[in-house]
């Protein structure tokens, strides 16, 4: 779980407007270029994050018996307690910093892409010209030096805050009463408990599946165990029947060789 | 290419499985020649297939990084810990005139890790075509097998066993492909019909008439076993083909 004093995003989807002031504060802060992209049919651009671009706002958008619905949700590195990205990465070299922000020491990264191909949220990615991943660094230069994070500081609409994780939680804790007061009963806190608790929490209007989010994602720990508990079965089975096999064949032919 | 595992990893998957296959069952030949040959095919197979590996990182002079920590959590961190060593028992093996028995049985199980921690590596990310069933690593462990046992046959070994062994696992293979496709349906849809009607058609279905059913029907005529076993060794890269790159489809890069 995050520690109180840890750093913390929140993100209040029921003040987002889908401006994406955050998206280009995030892009001129980390110095990242601008990407060339097609329309894939929606406002939503770009349509995946990706090496250069570390924070975009996702649309969901439709139609709902006759009622159009657009909903916004940040989509970046939610910096995981138990990031499966730290889990899978073979050298360390995305690791867990101060204030349990998740970085990658570029100077370590041996580009193997392990950690894309594990994290849920899709957060992080290869950089094809430098060789190594990057991602989201929860605008660690600037909350280091008590500043709040680039797309933070560029919300215009009170939909982003940033302090101490125990804030943030209550501040959360604090806008879920005051929707559900308000009617939305639907309405939710995301990563209090997804992979081990989030440092960027999300308060929601509708259940996170409806936001395209992953729904109760399963720890890097958890699989990687399933996985060799599967692998030590099929080995037993397989490598018993394959042995049997050969001793019974070669009793049946006996001495033809 | 934007950072998927591509046809690097597909070669080493396949190189390794069939080489440690090949080990694998050589174990349990009786002829002392056979288990040289399988020592070697594996030495083979996880050296060149550890050069690709390199080769296929983003900063390939940094692989050493690999070797200097802990991180047994990390299946990619483990796969190289036990690639590294199984090379250096299997080159022990060769170098040997008469080979200890705890150092075939500690080379034994590395090679098996290899061959099996490539099925836990896949499960463990969160692409739901190969997370999303528990069946990866039978599948590339039967697979293993099955190429292996060819490899031995397609080098003229003529132990009777090896084309049940073969044949056995080559049924056993398609059975969990096909349980692994239905299973995975529901959570990976775009993945399972792009092997099946979609761009990795030709992989998947290769894989299924030219890399197990004709084979198949070979084994049971009798006939063209050394044609047999190379349709076989096919069939064991068509079917890593088409899993690893069914797996990362419907990720989006523009």
């Amino acid at each position: 779980m995050p520690k109180p004093n840890d750093y913390a995003i929140l993100f209040d989807a029921s003040h987002c407007t889908g401006c994406r002031a955050c998206q280009v504060a995030c892009k001129q802060w980390n110095d990242l270029p601008g990407e060339a992209t097609v329309n894939t049919g929606s406002y939503e651009n770009p349509p995946s994050l990706s090496s250069m671009t570390w924070l975009r706002i996702k649309y969901t958008e439709g139609v709902d018996r006759g009622e159009v619905f657009w909903d916004f949700t940040r989509d970046a590195c939610m910096h995981c307690s138990s990031a499966a990205c730290v889990e899978a990465c073979p050298t360390g070299a995305v690791n867990y910093r101060e204030g349990g922000v998740v970085t990658v020491d570029q100077d370590w990264c041996i580009g193997c892409r392990n950690c894309v191909q594990a994290c849920p949220y899709d957060a992080i990615h290869y950089d094809e010209e430098k060789g190594v991943v990057d991602k989201c660094t929860l605008c660690y230069d600037r909350v280091s030096n008590g500043l709040e994070p680039a797309c933070v500081k560029a919300c215009p609409t009170g939909a982003l805050h940033s302090g101490r994780y125990a804030d943030m939680k209550a501040l959360a804790e604090q806008r879920l009463a005051a929707l559900k007061g308000a009617g939305y009963d639907q309405a939710n806190i995301y990563g209090l408990a997804e992979m081990g608790g989030t440092h960027v929490l999300y308060v929601l209007l509708k259940h996170p599946s409806a936001y395209g989010l992953p729904v109760g994602p399963v720890t890097e720990k958890r699989k990687v165990a399933s996985g060799w508990l599967s692998a030590g079965i099929a080995a037993a089975v397989l490598g018993f029947a394959g042995a049997r096999w050969i001793a019974e064949r070669r009793e049946e032919v006996g001495g033809e060789r | 290419m934007t950072g998927e595992w591509g046809i690097y990893i597909v070669l080493y998957f396949w190189l390794a499985a069939m080489g440690g296959g090949a080990f694998l069952i050589a174990l349990g030949l009786r002829d002392e020649r056979a288990r040289r040959s399988g020592a070697f095919l594996a030495f083979i197979g996880i050296v060149i297939g550890a050069l690709l590996l390199i080769v296929d990182l983003g900063q390939p002079a940094r692989f050493w990084h690999l070797l200097v920590g802990f991180h047994p959590v990390s299946v990619m961190w483990l796969g190289s810990a036990v690639l590294a060593l199984s090379g250096l028992g299997l080159f022990l093996l060769l170098v040997m005139r008469e080979w200890p028995g705890w150092l075939v049985w500690v080379t034994a199980i590395l090679v098996l890790l290899v061959v099996g921690y490539t099925g836990v590596l896949l499960m463990a990310t969160a692409r739901p075509f190969w997370s999303g069933s528990p069946l990866m690593p039978w599948i590339f462990l039967a697979s293993a097998y099955t190429t292996g046992a060819a490899l031995l046959v397609l080098l003229g070994n003529r132990e009777p066993g090896l084309h049940r062994i073969s044949f056995n696992f080559a049924l056993i293979e398609i059975v969990l492909v096909a349980a692994h496709l239905i299973w995975t349906y529901p959570l990976a849809k775009n993945a399972v019909q792009a092997a099946l009607t979609g761009d990795l058609a030709w992989a998947f279905w290769g894989f299924v008439v030219l890399g197990v059913a004709l084979p198949l029907y070979m084994e049971a005529q009798r006939r063209a076993a050394s044609l047999a076993a190379l349709l076989v060794l096919a069939g064991g890269f068509l079917l890593r083909y088409f899993i690893v790159y069914a797996g990362q489809t419907g990720v989006l890069r523009f």
